[in-house]
């Protein structure tokens, strides 16, 4: 199962030790929508999971959305 | 080249599947290739010199591979998931090189839908005879609704 922090880095170009759970859109330039929405598609493939809409939309920072993972069982 | 359908279809999120497959045929000719050249500025001698190609080992002049890659847009744009298409991102792997007047076989079958973010990802094959020249992913968002 491919690590959480290595999917953030592919899809959403953020270098490792950059990685922290309080980044949000605003501080990442390659966080936009499009890139959002390749993100999500490719934490659902990878763990095998499925978010609603509601959800990825209420996620707000990188933490959150590792929450949400965690929510559905995978240990990231 | 030859072209599928006249119009695209308009098969809404809700209407997509996990295994739902399309595809379509072309043909590649000196006037694709002259096309291409003119969209693209892609001179290069391997695809458009004779004299040039048969000093190569493909002894022949090869097809752009990203001209080949673009077939993939009528499949998805036109027919799956078609008029409320719009890629988001492709990857593609150029197995074989491609040669003027080959016929290509596109085919893309989806093989991930995610009710999130309202994408399906397709898996793409484009084929001459049994032979696979280009493999690839394309991750599709479907705008039948605003989000």
């Amino acid at each position: 199962m491919k690590p959480f922090n290595d999917i953030v880095t592919e899809q959403l170009g953020i270098p490792k030790e950059k990685i922290s759970d309080a980044l949000t859109p605003a501080d990442v330039p390659e966080w936009d929508s499009m890139n959002y929405l390749l993100f999500i598609g490719e934490l659902e493939k990878q763990y095998n999971i499925s978010f609603s809409m509601d959800e990825i939309l209420g996620a707000a920072s990188l933490g959150a959305v590792r929450a949400l993972v965690a929510s559905k069982g995978i240990s990231v | 080249m030859n072209h599928g359908a006249s119009s695209a279809v308009e098969r809404t999120f809700s209407e997509l599947a996990v295994g739902d497959t399309a595809s379509s045929t072309h043909t590649i000719t000196e006037t694709t290739v002259d096309a291409f050249v003119t969209i693209t500025g892609d001179r290069n001698p391997l695809h458009t010199d004779d004299a040039y190609a048969k000093t190569t080992h493909h002894e022949k002049k090869v097809v752009h591979g990203m001209l080949v890659a673009s077939l993939l847009s009528e499949l998805v744009g036109m027919q799956l998931p078609g008029k409320f298409s719009l890629i988001l991102s492709q990857e593609t792997r150029f197995k074989k090189p491609v040669f003027l007047g080959d016929t290509l076989t596109v085919t893309g079958t989806i093989t991930q839908k995610s009710d999130a973010t309202r994408t399906v990802t397709l898996a793409l094959a484009i084929t001459r005879s049994s032979d696979t020249v280009v493999s690839g992913t394309v991750v599709v968002l479907v705008e039948d609704t605003h989000i």
